[in-house]
This record gives C-alpha cells, structure tokens and sequence, in this order.
C-alpha cells in the first residue's frame, strides 16, 4: 500500500536593509522592517491564510486520511508573531487535526552544519522549543536547510535523537534505484531516510504553470496517474516542496488550488494508496537499502550541491566572518547579540550572493530584494562591519546570563503571545 | 589698460550644471578665472536658460537652428551673424515626420532634431549624453557646427579641451586660420593604456600635431604627449589645474578604526586593484583600519570578489557613486587619502583631500604629485611602500603633521587664477595675439 508523504517548508528570512558604509556606528538595527512586512503580509494573502485553509478543509473532509508535514523556520514563526499572528494561528489550527506533522530545522534556517556543529546543536533544540510551544509536538524527524545532507549528517542527528531525515533523492547516488523506499544512510545504525522525489514534486513545483511543458495544463487525475503507477515498485512516494508553491509561486490564477482541491480524492480513488506524515512513513516502512551520501547535497539549484550559497569568495568571506564570531556572541550572554548574529546565518543572505548567473541565476534574482549580487554583500558585509564594532565594544548589562546554554536558550526566545481565536 | 585683451574661442564638452568627471569643472572654473583677462565665448553641446555665468558669453549648440548655419559659407564673414537663428532652448526636439524635403540640412545627422518655433521648424543639436550612443558621430557633428558657427565670431584664439573638440578647433583653425591651443586634461594613453591606438587616439595625434600649442595640466602628461604621440616639446606648455576654494571640516567618526580613503572610478586608469593589494598588506600588519573606496567603474564586481577572496571584506569598503557633499564627508573622516593612479594628467582629487587636511600618500604617475610637493609619492607598483608610508602615517603623528603643514604650503600655490595667469603667459610666450 503506498504511500504519499507531504511535506511543505515554509521559511521567511529577516531581509536586511540597504546599509550604507556611512551607517557603520550609527545604526545597529540591521534588518529591513518594512520590507520583511511587506513580503511576509503578501505571502500571507496570497499563500499561507489561503492554503492553510484548503488544506484545513481538506483534512476535514478526508475525514484524517489526507495528512501532511512542515517546517517552519524560526525566522518565518518570530515574523508572524511579530506581523501575522492569524496566520500563525491557522498553522496552530492544522497541528489541533492530529493529521499534521511538524519538522526539525536550524531555527535560522541556516547553514551552521557546515561550519559549527555546537551552533547547529544549539539552533536545532531553540527551534524543536518552538515548535513544541506552539503546535505541541516534539519533532522527531529532521529536515535540514534546502535538505542539505550527507552520511556525517544523518549520523549527527541520530546521535540527537532524531528518528528520520528528510534529503534530496539524487540520481547519480541511487545509481538507477528508486527514491520511492526508505533508506538507511550509511554509517547509521536506526535513522532512516525519506528521499524526495524531485520528478514528481517538480511537476507541482515548478512546471505547474509552464505551458511549454508537453504536459501542459496539468490537471489532478493526470497526476494522480503517474502517482498510481508506482505501485508495485516503490512503498513511499516523497513530495518535497515550498509551501509559497500554492498561490505565491504558481498564482491562484494558474488553477494551483483547484489542483490541490481535487488531488487527494484523485489519489485515493486508488484504493491502495493513503497519504501518511513523515513519521508514520518510518514507522510503518522498513528499510529497503543504504543510501550513501559522502558529500553534502541539497535540493537548491539544477547542481543539487552547496553551490547555491556557497560559489563564490563573497559567500565564502561573509559566511566565514559570521561564524568567526561565535566565541565572542556567545560569550556576551546578551540575547539581543545572540539573536542578532543568529539572523545574520539564514542562508537566504548567501544565496543572494550567488553570482551563478548561468545557472538558475533568473531563480536567485527572483528572490533576492537586491539589484544584484553584488550589493548583497555589500549591505551584508556593512551591516556586519558594525555588528562587529559592537561586539567588540560590548559590556554586559546590569545581570549577565551565565554561559549555560539552556538558560541561553530561554533567553533568546522572544515571548509573544498568539491569540486565540475564541 | 593699454593692453589688449585677447578674445578667445573655447571649446567644451562637458560643463555644469552637468557633472561627468574633473573636466567640466576644470573648464568652468579656468573659464571664469581667465574671463578676468580675456572675452571667452564657450561652445558647449547643450546649455541650460537657468545657468549663465558673468562675464561669460555661454553658447550651447542645442540653441542653434542647424538649418540657418547652412548658409554660411566658408568665407570669414561676420554678416552672416544675423542669418544665424537661436532657438529658445526650452523647446523641447520631438522627431517629425515633417522633414520637408527641399529644406534639408546640409548636415545630416540622428543628433539633429527638428524642434517646432511656431510656423517654423529649426533643427539643433541633441544628444542626451555625452558619451553614449556613436560618440564619434556626436563629436563630428559638434565639429560640424560649431566650424560654421565660429564663422559668425569674432575672436583671436582657438582653445580646444580634449578630443571631443578637436575636430571642432582643428576645422576652424583651417577655416579662419586663426591659432589653436589644445587643453589636454586627459589622453587615451591614459584612459586605456600604452596599447590604445584606435580612433580616439588617432584623432588626439592629429589633433595635436595640428595645433599651435598644447597645454597638458602637467608635466606628466607633456611627457606622454611627447613619447606616446611624438609631438615635439617646444610646443607644450603645461599648465597645472587650479583648486576650488572648499569649506573643510572635521567629521566625526563612529567607529574605532582609521580610514584610508579612495576616491575616482574604478578603472584601471586609477589604479583600484593597486589600493586593494596596499589595503590587504597593511591589514595583515594591523587590522584597525578600514579601506574605503568611494567611486564606480568597470572594476566595482572584481574589487569585491577579489577583496573577499583576501578575507578582507570587513576591512575593505566600496560606497558606490557619492555625491559631492558624501565625498567631502568621506574626506572630512578620512586619515590617509591614497591615490595609486597608473596614468594620471592631474588629479584633483588628491587636492582636494589635502584641502580637508588628510595626509596624500600618491603614485609618481601623477601631475598632482609635481604640485603636492610635500606629499609622500610611490611608484604605482610599488605596493610595499605605499604601504609603509600609510602605517607610518597611521602610527607617527610628527610625520603626519609634517606632511599635513607641507601640503597646507602647497595648496597656496594651486589656484584657478593662477592656472589663468599661466595660460596668459602662454598665449604671449607663442605669440598668439597682439597685446
């Protein structure tokens, strides 16, 4: 009996402003409010309030057989505290069906992994306090950034306690096997790992709207029919996507929601095939073979490498310069630097770095708030200069937090109340 | 006053209100400073009603009907003065499909454009900028008109600026036979390197080789005149550039560290990856100074690749384009001005930053370098000491207050009048009109 797992990332980076050398020493607030706001109202209208609904009602009405997974990056959850608190609250009312997992992230949704293992660590428990704060769960499967992964990785997070791990289903490591299984990656003894399908999950992604794609227009029992035919050869088919797919990506206009609407009941008309959460795929499916991954893939970019943030000496400069900062962040014990140096890692700031115009380069622009990215770095690169001044400059206020990293934690966490709806 | 005053015919490109580089400000103010001794009359491309300047005669080419200096023929005469149509330049040109055919112009060009002047249709000159589009077209077509306007002029001398006039000065000339003297602010020698031989360069030699006299802004580039274009020395006569009169004042920093500041375009006439290879060895010697570079150009992407390739991109700074009023406060915070110019005529910008007080480390390849006599010069290349001259500015006050009095000295000698009282001596020495 296959099964369709869902999973949908929702993340919003704290854009940072147009900082100018003349404001090094002036202005130490970094981030770019109004447009942050912006972004983050329009997604909401046009993404997360609608989809969230549809899929609220598609639960309902599939009586708890259509089930989905997310993530939500700390930074997308602190802006709609901040901006959003009815969106947030619709996600809070998805978690209510019991038909929703949430996932682990870097709260930062950042590339820590790579550089500090103790800031990955930190960033991975501050974001499973969140989401156990608002959606009463405790994740127990872990998705990182862009589902960078490799061996080293997974093992890491097993030794966390995680039970699963979500990563890119790369042809070139399947070697002409399916990613429609459960794996196990090598090196680990339990964690098992879910591999996109990108196939199938790019249909929906990306070539939805293309009307240059021979499979244009697509319509919900056309796929549903390449779903149905994985029978018999594959146990889980994982799609893997962005949650601004649905209505941000691919507008309303391109009859995405209509896709969405019918999909599921598509799907099940096939008697064999059910929708499960990532969790439930692990415990339900056993392991079919070892996927070995040596060096770091991801889902970014046609190279499904690291190259989407880290290609060029900028990323490389401004990337090494944050991380080179930890010691003396941490060593504050002030939550407001820690928490400032935390947004300066979302990897969204690397990506618009990205000077790979060749390939994917329309994609990067699309979401870069930047002419180009060349003054990314430079506001980046500014806005660092002074963080750095500051840091250099600090002295702790009246009652230091002791270095201990749970009190840290507590710390950082910004307390805002979500209302309820009644 | 016995003494006659010479009437001279000048020739400009650039000119304020718009601002591309140095040029249209050397122009202005040599202009006003020799307007004391002379009647100028300015031929520019484009004039604007609300700038005039006193006792300037200011003529923009986009106030010249085209079609009425179609009648002037080559002979020198000034009756053709009132054929001559001025064209209120507040009209604005609009392309019309009107072109009636018996009135063509005997200038054909896409820089004319027909403007409506109530029953009639006048046609001026028109280009949006300067050196966009067929620059070479927009050059001949300025030389052009401005040969069949000068026709209209009374004047003694020729004064051409650069090679955009030069075939402007150098068909007047063959035209009244009256003597031409080329201001040369800045040659494609410079700009592009020993290797530029192309149309520019052609039309420089020529243009040179055709006046009376030259008068580079230095000694520098009377020598570039004379070993890249061959022209023989007796007829260059250099004139270094004046300064602006400036408000300097002290800024006040908001961060810790010293500043080294750059200001020009990023190319490599100016030497950018110079500063950037002096930046990255001073900072492996101390980290407390920042780099600022305050400019753009075709180098702006390969300085910040190359700057963060050296791990220094939180130490090295690019501003974009300042304006004015920026640049003087990057002045007014600055502690070192360096200026590594591979091929610089002058160099005003290292004047200007010895005028708000800061310590000019520069290339030798410079003309400002033959005026800041006091100031500590490197050879471009010479990365090593350049850099020891700026942590030896940074680190040793007595040496900075040294250099600082020594420049203070030198800006008493750097003046538009004087730059004006040069180029008298120079019409004198060559005899170009009768005193």
């Amino acid at each position: 009996m296959p099964s369709i797992c869902f999973y949908f990332q929702v993340h919003q980076p704290f854009r940072i402003k147009n900082y100018s050398f003349f404001d090094i020493g002036k202005d130490h607030f970094y981030e770019d409010d109004e447009k942050n706001r912006v972004v983050l109202n329009k997604v909401s209208e046009k993404c997360y309030l609608k989809t969230n609904q549809k899929m609220l009602s598609l639960i309902r009405k599939h009586k708890g057989k259509f089930r989905i997974s997310y993530s939500l990056s700390g930074t997308v959850i602190e802006q709609l505290e901040i901006y959003r608190p009815d969106v947030l609250q619709s996600f809070v009312d998805l978690a209510e069906t019991g038909c929703v997992e949430f996932l682990a992230e870097t709260y930062y949704h950042s590339l820590s992994y790579i550089y500090s293992k103790e800031e990955f660590t930190r960033q991975v428990k501050m974001h499973a306090e969140k989401i156990q704060k608002y959606f009463k769960q405790k994740p127990k499967v872990f998705r990182n950034t862009e589902l960078i992964f490799n061996n080293e990785l997974a093992s890491f997070i097993e030794k966390m306690g995680y039970k699963g791990i979500l990563c890119e289903g790369v042809d070139r490591l399947l070697n002409s096997r399916s990613p429609n299984h459960v794996y196990q990656p090598k090196g680990t003894s339990k964690i098992k790992a879910l591999l996109k399908n990108y196939r199938l999950s790019d249909d929906i992604a990306f070539r939805f709207s293309d009307v240059n794609w021979t499979e244009f227009p697509l319509t919900a029992d056309k796929y549903a029919s390449w779903v149905h035919k994985i029978a018999g050869n594959g146990e889980v088919l994982n799609l893997f996507m962005d949650y601004e797919t649905f209505g941000e990506h691919q507008w309303e206009s391109t009859g995405i929601f209509d896709f969405l609407e019918h999909l599921p009941a598509e799907i099940m008309k096939h008697k064999d095939f059910n929708f499960l959460t990532p969790s439930e795929v692990i415990e339900k499916y056993p392991v079919r073979d070892t996927y070995d991954v040596k060096d770091f893939t991801s889902w970014a970019d046609a190279e499904r490498d690291l190259s989407a943030w880290l290609s060029n000496s900028m990323e490389q400069e401004a990337i090494q310069r944050i991380y080179s900062l930890e010691e003396k962040v941490l060593a504050t014990g002030d939550a407001d630097m820690i928490a400032t140096w935390g947004k300066f890692q979302t990897s969204d700031h690397f990506y618009y770095m990205c000077t790979k115009f060749w390939s994917d380069g329309d994609v990067h622009k699309y979401f870069s708030p930047y002419d180009s990215p060349y003054d990314a770095y430079i506001y980046y690169m500014n806005a660092f200069s002074d963080f750095e001044a500051s840091l250099n400059d600090f002295k702790p206020k009246k009652t230091p937090v002791k270095k201990n990293s749970k009190k840290l934690v507590a710390a950082i966490e910004p307390v805002a109340p979500v209302k309820r709806k009644k | 006053m016995s003494k006659n005053e010479p009437k001279i015919l000048m020739l400009g490109w650039e000119f304020p209100p718009v601002i591309n580089g140095g040029l249209g400000v050397a122009c202005h103010d040599l202009c006003i400073a020799l307007s004391k001794h002379a009647k100028v009359t300015m031929v520019i491309p484009k004039t604007y009603p609300e700038f005039t300047i006193e006792n300037l005669n200011l003529i923009g080419l986009n106030t010249i009907d085209a079609r009425t200096l179609r009648n002037i023929s080559y002979r020198n005469d000034y009756k053709n003065l009132e054929e001559v149509h001025y064209v209120p330049s507040r009209l604005n040109p609009y392309y019309s499909d009107q072109h009636a055919v018996d009135h063509l112009p005997e200038i054909k060009s896409k820089y004319l454009t027909p403007v409506e002047m109530g029953d009639e249709t006048a046609e001026v000159f028109t280009i949006d900028d300067l050196y966009g589009g067929d620059v070479i077209e927009k050059v001949t077509v300025f030389g052009k008109l401005t040969a069949k306007l000068a026709l209209t002029l009374d004047f003694d001398i020729i004064h051409a600026h650069d090679w955009m006039t030069m075939a402007a000065g150098m068909e007047i000339k063959a035209r009244t036979g009256k003597p031409l003297v080329m201001h040369i602010h800045s040659l494609e020698v410079d700009r592009g390197g020993e290797a530029s031989k192309g149309w520019v360069y052609q039309m420089e030699k020529k243009g040179m080789e055709y006046a009376d006299v030259l008068m580079p802004v230095s000694n520098f580039t009377a020598n570039v005149i004379h070993q890249h274009y061959g022209i023989g020395k007796h007829k260059i006569f250099p004139v270094h550039n004046g300064i602006r009169p400036v408000n300097a004042f002290k800024g006040k920093k908001r961060f810790k560290e010293k500043v080294v500041l750059f200001v020009g375009r990023l190319t490599r006439q100016k030497g950018p990856e110079f500063f950037l290879e002096i930046a990255s060895r001073v900072l492996e010697v101390r980290q407390d100074v920042r780099f600022v570079m305050a400019g753009t150009g075709d180098a702006f992407h390969r300085l910040l690749e190359k700057s963060s390739y050296k791990h220094i991109g939180n130490r090295f700074h690019l501003t974009g384009f300042l304006n004015l009023e920026k640049v003087h406060e990057m002045l007014s915070i600055a502690d070192v001005y360096c200026m590594p110019s591979v091929s610089e005529p002058f160099g005003l910008s290292a004047v200007e930053a010895a005028q708000f007080g800061v310590p000019v480390v520069l290339s030798k390849q410079s003309g400002a370098a033959e005026v800041m006599k006091g100031s500590l010069t490197f050879d471009f290349w010479d990365i090593n000491r350049a850099s020891e001259y700026i942590i030896r500015l940074l680190d040793d006050d007595v040496l900075r207050d040294k250099v600082v009095a020594d420049a203070n000295k030198d800006l008493e000698s750097i003046s538009w009048d004087l730059s004006a009282d040069k180029v008298m001596d120079g019409y004198r020495k060559y005899k170009l009109y009768m005193e």
